[in-house]
C-alpha cells in the first residue's frame, strides 16, 4: 500500500477497469465531482466503491452512481463513504446502501449532518441484524420519521421498535411503516399499545401479523378502533341509527369504511349502505355527518329518475353502468378537464345545501349544528369554497333570507338537477380559485363529504314505492326470495304428467307454457309423496276462501347435528347476559310469593272475605269458609312452546356484525332455555322448515316433559337453516304438540326471520301469510295465545295483519336477540 | 264558581254526581268519534275504547259524559278486582248486616255512564258479569241477593283497552270483546295535538307546541326500535306544563319525555338529540 492517495486511486481506477467496465465508467465519471474534497478523501470514497463492489457488485454500482448527487448535494463525502463502508460487513445488503444512500441527503436536510449519522448507524445496526428491515428501514421517509421533531421524532418511532425487536423478536422492518402512520395518527402513547397488540398478534400467527402491520384486516381494526381517539363509530352505531331513522325516518346501513389513516372523516356511500369512518373528531360531527348523508338517501341525491334527468341535463343519454349496475359518475364531469375539482366541489356544494335546508326542516338544530362545526376556516384556495359554504347556511340557521341560488335551491321542487344548474352558473360566474385534487378535502365543511366518491346503486323513486329500500340492509339480497323460487322442472319429464290431479285446479295455464303465473300458489311441478307420510292438515286458500284438505304434510323428523362445544362456546360468550337473567329471575321470585286470597287454609284471616263470611251468615246464606290468605309460590300455569323458523335465511350473514344469524338464534334458544329452567314453566322447543306442501319438517328439540339437558343443549347448538318457511302448518302442528301440556294459559312463541314463504306458493305471498293468518286465529280458538318475534327489521309491515296488533315484536337489532328473546318471555308472562 | 269548587276540593262526595253543567273537560277531536258514540249512547250500545296509553281514552269520556249530561262512574281495574268489588257486598253492622252496592250496581242502578278503565287487567270473573250487561238484556245479576237488576234506560258501559304487547297472554275474551261498539284511538294528528297543548297548558306559545309535536312524532317512530310504549299526548303536556313552570326545555323534556321512556342509554340518547334539536331551536 501506497501513501500517496493519488497513487491510490490510479491503483484502484485500473484495479476496477480490468474488474468491471461499467464500474469503470461509474466511478471515472463520478470522479469530478468528488475531486473538490481533496485527494485523500476521493482515495478512501475509490477505495469504498471497490470494496463494495467487490462485496456486492449491485451495491457497488449504486454507491459509485449515487455518490455525484451526494457529493454536490450533502458534500461530507467522509461521512457517508464511512458509512457506507458498512454495509460491508454483511450480506445481501445492496438494497438497503441503496435506500441509504437515496435517503441521505433528506436525513440531513431534517435531521441535521450529526442526527443524519446517528439515524444511519440505527439503520445500519438494523440492516446487519436483516438487511431487509435495514432497507425498509432506509426507504421511509425521514420526514415522516421524525415528524417535525428532529432526532427526538424519530426516536419516538425507532425507540420502542427497538425495545420490542429486542424484548420480543418483533420483525422491525415489518412494524416500521404501519408504525410511522400511527404516531403520526394516534400519537406517541398510542403507539406503543399498537406495536404491543401487534407483537401479540404475529404471535397468534405469521400472517395475521403481517396484515396488523399492513393495518389490514379485523386484528387490526379492532386495535385502531380502540386506539382512536374521538367518537367511535362502531361503539355508537345504534344510536346513530336510532337518531337517523327517529329525525328523517331512514335506517340506514352502516358499514365501516375501513381505515384510511390521516384521511378527513367522510362518509361515503354507494346509495345503499353509508360507509362510515372509524371515528369522527367530535360526537357533534359524527351526528351532522350521519343526518347530513342520511339526507342524501331521504331526499333523492341518489334517485334513478333523477339521476337520470341530471345526465339528460349535462346532454349525456344514459347513466353508464358499471358490472355491478352501479352508476359511475365519472363521466357527468370529465367534459370539465383540468378545472374538474372546482366544479365538483360547487356541484357537491349546492347539493349539500338543498340537503341540509330538507334536513334542517326536520331537526331546527341541523345548519347551526354545521356551522359551529366549521369554525376553523382551511388555509389556500379551498378556504373560498369553504366561506361560501358557510355564508349558504347562514341563510338556513339565520335571519338572513334566502337569495339567489340559495331560494332556488330551498324551494321545494328543488332537487339534484337544480343544484347541477345551480353549480354550472356558479362555476361560470364566480372567481373562485382553482382547486387541485389535493386540497380538494379541505373545501368541505366538516359533516359534509364528496358526494360522488363511489358508484352508486341507484335508489327506486320514493313516489314509486312508499317503502324505503334501504330500511332493510338484508331486503338488498334477496336471498330468501331465491330460495323460495320454485325449483327447476327436471329434464325429460312432461311436467303435466307430473301433475297431482287435485292441482290442476284454480287459475294458471300449462306449466311450462307462456308467462309464468304469479298467482299459482300450490306446487304443480312434481309429483306428491306417496300418502301416508307426515301428518296432514289443511290449508286456507284465501282466493276461494276456503280450506284445501289434508293440503300440507308436516312430518316429524329429529335433528341429527350435535354440536356440544358450540353450546357451550355461546354459552360462555354470553355468560353475563345470563348472569343478570337469572338475578332478574331470582329478584321477581319474592313477588310472587303473594298472598293468596280466600283460600281454605292459610297463615293469616283474610280480613274482607272474613267480613264477608260473617255477613253472608247473617243473611242466611251458607257461603264457602275460604277466609285465609295463604302465602305460596304462585303457580303461574304457563306452558310456552317456541317454535324457530330454521330456513335457509338463517344461514345468512348478520347485517349488523360478525357471524351468522343462526349463531344469534342458537346463543338466544340456549338462553331461552335456561331461563326457563330457572323460572320453572314449563317448556317446549321446536323447530321448522319446509319444502313444498307435503314435506313440512317439524322438529321437536325439547318436550315438555323432559328437562333440560346436555343433548338438548348439543342441539340447539347443532342448530342449522335449511328449505323455507310454511308457517301455517306449523301453527298448527305446534298447537297438536301443546295437548303434552296441561298448562292453562298456553303461548306458541314463533321466532322467525322472514315471511312465510314456500317452494311452491308461485310467489304470491299473500297466499301463506293469509293461511298463517288463519292458523294463528285457529290457535286462538283453542286458547293458545301466538306471539311472533321476527328479526325482520320490515316486520311490522306485514305481521300486524297475520299475527294481529300487539302480537309480534320486531328485534331490528340481532345482537340484541339472545338478551331480548327471554325477556321478552318474561314479560309476556308477567302481563298475564 | 271556582271558589265553590275550591272549596269541594278535599271533600267526600258520592261517585254517581251528574256533571258540572258548566266547565267542561277540554277535548279535541281526532276523527268521528263523538259521533258514533253518541250514536251508540242513542242506542245504548256498550263502547270500548282502545288505544296506546296517553292518548286521551279517559278525557274523551269525560268529555262525552259531560255533553251527555250524564254522570260518570269510573272503576280502575286491577290484579285482584272481583267481582263483589264491581257489584256490592255485605258488610256487618252491629248485630246486622247490610248490603252494600258496588260502583257498578249504583250505576246501573242510576243510570250513568260506567268506566271500566283497563278491563284486562281484571279477574276473569268480574268480565264475566258484565256479559248480560252488554247483550239486549241488559241485566245486572247480584248472585249473593239472589236478585237482578233491570238497568236503568240511561245506564251505559265503557270499557277500555290497550292492546299491547305486555298483555298478550291477558288478552280480553273475543266473546266479550264482540259485545262491544269499539272505538280506536290513535296519537292525534300533529295540528291537534298542538292545540291539544296549548289548550291544556296556559301560556304555552305556538311554536314551542309545534316542537314539542315534533318530538313526539320522532319518538313515535322509534316504537319498533326498542321503545316499548312511544311518547303520549299526556307526556307532551306534562314536558310543556313543566316548561310554563320555568324548567329550562331540555331538563323538562328529559324528565317529561325521555326518562319515563326508557332505560336504554342508546335510545335515550337519541331521544335527547331530538330533544334538544327541537327545543333548543325554539
Amino acid at each position: 500500500m501506497t501513501e500517496d492517495p493519488e497513487a491510490r486511486l490510479a491503483l484502484i481506477i485500473s484495479e476496477l477497469k480490468e474488474l468491471s467496465f461499467v464500474a469503470h465508467r461509474d466511478l471515472t465519471a463520478a470522479l469530478p465531482a468528488l475531486e473538490a474534497h481533496g485527494a485523500e478523501t476521493v482515495a478512501r470514497w475509490a477505495a469504498t466503491g471497490r470494496d463494495l463492489f467487490l462485496h456486492d457488485r449491485d451495491g457497488g454500482k449504486a454507491f459509485l452512481r449515487a455518490s455525484p448527487g451526494l457529493a454536490q448535494d450533502v458534500g461530507a463525502v467522509d461521512v457517508w463513504t464511512e458509512q457506507a463502508r458498512g454495509f460491508l460487513t454483511f450480506r445481501g445488503s445492496w438494497k438497503a446502501l441503496t435506500a441509504y444512500l437515496a435517503a441521505f441527503p433528506e436525513a440531513v436536510l431534517v435531521l441535521g449532518l450529526n442526527d443524519a449519522r446517528r439515524w444511519g448507524d440505527i439503520g445500519l445496526e438494523w440492516a446487519r441484524r436483516h438487511p431487509e428491515s435495514g432497507a425498509v428501514f432506509f426507504e421511509t421517509p425521514v420526514t415522516d420519521l421524525a415528524c417535525g421533531r428532529g432526532f427526538a421524532g424519530a426516536w419516538e418511532v425507532l425507540g420502542p421498535l427497538a425495545d420490542l425487536a429486542c424484548e420480543r423478536g418483533l420483525p422491525v422492518s415489518l412494524a416500521l411503516p404501519g408504525a410511522v402512520k400511527i404516531r403520526a395518527l394516534l400519537g406517541t402513547e398510542a403507539l406503543m399499545a399498537w406495536l404491543t397488540r401487534g407483537a401479540d398478534v404475529l404471535k397468534a400467527g405469521r400472517l395475521r401479523g403481517e396484515a396488523f402491520f399492513r393495518l389490514e384486516g379485523p386484528d387490526s381494526d379492532e386495535a385502531l378502533m380502540a386506539l382512536f381517539p374521538g367518537f367511535r363509530t362502531a361503539e355508537h352505531e345504534r344510536f346513530l341509527v336510532l337518531i337517523t331513522h327517529a329525525a328523517l325516518g331512514v335506517t340506514p346501513a352502516l358499514a365501516p369504511a375501513g381505515l384510511a389513516v390521516g384521511a378527513p372523516a367522510f362518509i361515503e356511500t354507494d346509495g345503499r349502505v353509508l360507509f362510515v369512518p372509524p371515528a369522527f373528531p367530535t360526537r357533534e360531527q359524527a351526528l351532522a355527518a350521519l343526518l347530513h348523508h342520511a339526507g342524501h338517501l331521504r331526499f333523492g341525491t341518489y334517485e334513478r329518475a333523477v339521476i337520470e334527468r341530471l345526465f339528460a341535463a349535462a346532454g349525456m343519454a344514459q347513466p353508464p353502468l358499471d358490472a355491478d349496475q352501479r352508476i359511475t359518475w365519472r363521466p357527468l364531469f370529465a367534459p370539465f378537464g383540468a378545472d374538474l375539482v372546482r366544479f365538483q366541489v360547487l356541484f357537491d356544494l349546492c347539493e349539500d345545501f338543498r340537503i341540509d335546508a330538507r334536513v334542517q326542516a326536520l331537526m331546527p338544530n341541523h345548519a347551526a349544528r354545521l356551522l359551529d362545526l366549521a369554525a376553523i376556516r382551511p388555509d389556500g384556495p379551498a378556504g373560498a369554497y369553504f366561506d361560501l359554504a358557510r355564508q349558504s347556511l347562514r341563510v338556513l340557521a339565520g335571519p338572513i333570507p334566502a337569495t339567489g341560488p340559495w331560494a332556488r335551491l330551498i324551494a321545494p321542487e328543488a332537487d339534484l338537477v337544480t343544484s347541477w344548474v345551480e353549480a354550472r352558473a356558479l362555476y361560470e360566474e364566480s372567481a373562485l380559485p382553482p382547486l387541485c385534487l389535493a386540497c380538494r378535502d379541505a373545501a368541505y365543511l366538516p359533516g359534509r363529504s364528496p358526494n360522488h366518491a363511489r358508484p352508486v346503486y341507484p335508489r327506486a323513486t320514493l313516489h314509486e314505492k312508499p317503502e324505503e329500500p334501504d330500511a332493510d340492509p338484508r331486503s338488498t339480497p334477496p336471498t330468501d326470495r331465491v330460495a323460495a323460487r320454485p325449483a327447476p322442472v327436471s329434464a325429460g319429464h312432461d311436467p303435466d304428467l307430473e301433475l297431482a290431479p287435485e292441482d290442476t285446479s284454480g287459475s294458471g295455464g300449462r306449466v311450462g307454457v307462456g308467462k309464468p303465473q304469479p298467482a299459482a300458489p300450490t306446487a304443480r311441478r312434481r309429483r306428491l309423496r306417496p300418502p301416508g307420510e307426515g301428518l296432514p292438515y289443511p290449508e286456507w286458500d284465501y282466493r276461494d276462501k276456503t280450506y284445501r284438505r289434508d293440503w300440507a304434510r308436516v312430518v316429524e323428523r329429529d335433528l341429527t347435528e350435535r354440536d356440544l362445544a358450540c353450546a357451550q362456546a355461546l354459552l360462555v360468550r354470553h355468560a353475563p347476559v345470563l348472569h343478570r337473567l337469572r338475578r332478574a329471575i331470582q329478584a321477581e321470585k319474592p313477588r310472587r310469593i303473594a298472598p293468596q286470597r280466600r283460600q281454605n287454609e292459610g297463615e293469616d284471616l283474610d280480613l274482607d272475605a272474613a267480613v264477608e263470611f260473617v255477613a253472608d251468615r247473617r243473611t242466611g246464606a251458607r257461603p264457602a269458609p275460604r277466609l285465609y290468605r295463604r302465602r305460596r309460590h304462585l303457580l303461574r300455569d304457563t306452558g310456552v312452546l317456541l317454535l324457530a323458523d330454521l330456513s335457509t335465511s338463517i344461514m345468512q350473514q348478520a347485517a349488523d356484525g360478525e357471524g351468522r344469524v343462526v349463531d344469534r338464534m342458537k346463543a338466544a334458544l340456549l338462553l331461552f332455555a335456561r331461563a326457563l329452567e330457572e323460572v320453572g314453566d314449563r317448556y317446549a322447543i321446536a323447530g321448522f322448515a319446509s319444502k313444498y306442501r307435503d314435506a313440512v319438517s317439524y322438529y321437536p328439540i325439547k318436550d315438555f316433559a323432559r328437562r333440560l339437558s346436555p343433548e338438548t343443549e348439543a342441539m340447539l347448538g347443532g342448530l342449522s337453516g335449511r328449505l323455507a318457511t310454511r308457517m301455517g302448518a306449523a301453527i298448527r302442528h305446534a298447537c297438536v304438540r301443546f295437548g303434552e301440556s296441561a298448562a292453562t294459559r298456553r303461548l306458541l312463541l314463533i321466532l322467525s326471520d322472514g315471511r312465510p314463504a314456500d317452494y311452491d306458493d308461485g310467489g304470491d305471498e299473500r297466499y301463506l301469510h293469509e293461511d298463517t293468518r288463519m292458523a294463528v286465529k285457529e290457535a286462538a280458538d283453542q286458547g293458545i295465545h301466538v306471539f311472533c318475534i321476527t328479526l325482520d327489521a320490515l316486520g311490522s309491515a306485514y305481521l300486524e295483519r297475520i299475527f294481529g296488533r300487539g302480537h309480534f315484536l320486531v328485534i331490528d337489532r340481532l345482537d340484541d336477540l339472545p338478551r331480548r328473546l327471554p325477556q321478552v318471555y318474561l314479560r309476556l308472562r308477567r302481563g298475564a | 264558581m271556582r271558589g265553590l269548587i275550591d272549596r269541594l276540593r278535599g271533600v267526600e262526595r258520592d261517585i254517581v254526581q251528574p256533571p258540572d253543567a258548566g266547565n267542561g273537560p277540554y277535548y279535541e277531536p281526532q276523527g268521528s268519534e263523538i259521533a258514533i258514540f253518541e250514536a251508540a249512547w242513542r242506542r245504548r250500545l256498550p263502547v270500548m275504547l282502545k288505544g296506546p296509553t296517553g292518548c286521551g281514552k279517559t278525557r274523551f269520556l269525560e268529555f262525552m259524559t259531560h255533553r251527555l249530561g250524564r254522570p260518570l262512574v269510573s272503576v280502575s281495574c286491577h290484579e285482584d278486582l272481583t267481582s263483589a268489588d264491581l257489584v256490592g257486598r255485605y258488610l256487618l253492622d252491629g248485630e246486622s248486616t247490610v248490603w252494600q252496592d258496588g260502583p257498578l250496581t249504583r250505576a246501573v242502578k242510576a243510570g250513568a255512564i260506567c268506566y271500566l278503565d283497563e278491563i284486562v287487567e281484571a279477574r276473569t270473573d268480574s268480565t264475566v258479569i258484565i256479559h248480560p250487561l252488554t247483550d239486549h238484556r241488559r241485566r245486572l245479576m247480584l248472585e249473593k241477593r239472589g236478585l237482578e237488576i233491570e238497568a236503568h234506560e240511561d245506564f251505559l258501559l265503557v270499557i277500555s283497552y290497550n292492546p299491547g304487547y305486555q298483555t298478550v297472554l291477558k288478552d280480553l275474551k273475543p266473546s266479550t270483546k264482540q259485545r262491544f261498539v269499539a272505538i280506536n284511538f290513535g296519537y292525534p294528528s300533529a295540528e291537534v295535538e298542538a292545540r291539544i297543548l296549548q289548550n291544556e297548558v296556559e301560556g304555552l306559545d305556538a311554536p314551542l307546541a309545534a316542537q314539542l309535536v315534533a318530538i313526539a312524532h320522532k319518538a313515535r317512530a322509534l316504537k319498533d326500535h326498542g321503545l316499548d310504549e312511544a311518547s303520549s299526548t299526556r307526556s307532551l303536556v306534562y314536558a310543556a306544563s313543566l316548561i310554563a313552570a320555568g324548567l329550562p326545555p331540555l331538563e323538562a323534556g328529559e324528565a317529561a319525555l325521555i326518562n319515563p321512556l326508557t332505560d336504554d342509554v342508546e335510545l335515550a340518547m337519541a331521544l335527547r338529540e331530538i330533544v334538544k334539536a327541537h327545543l333548543l331551536a325554539a
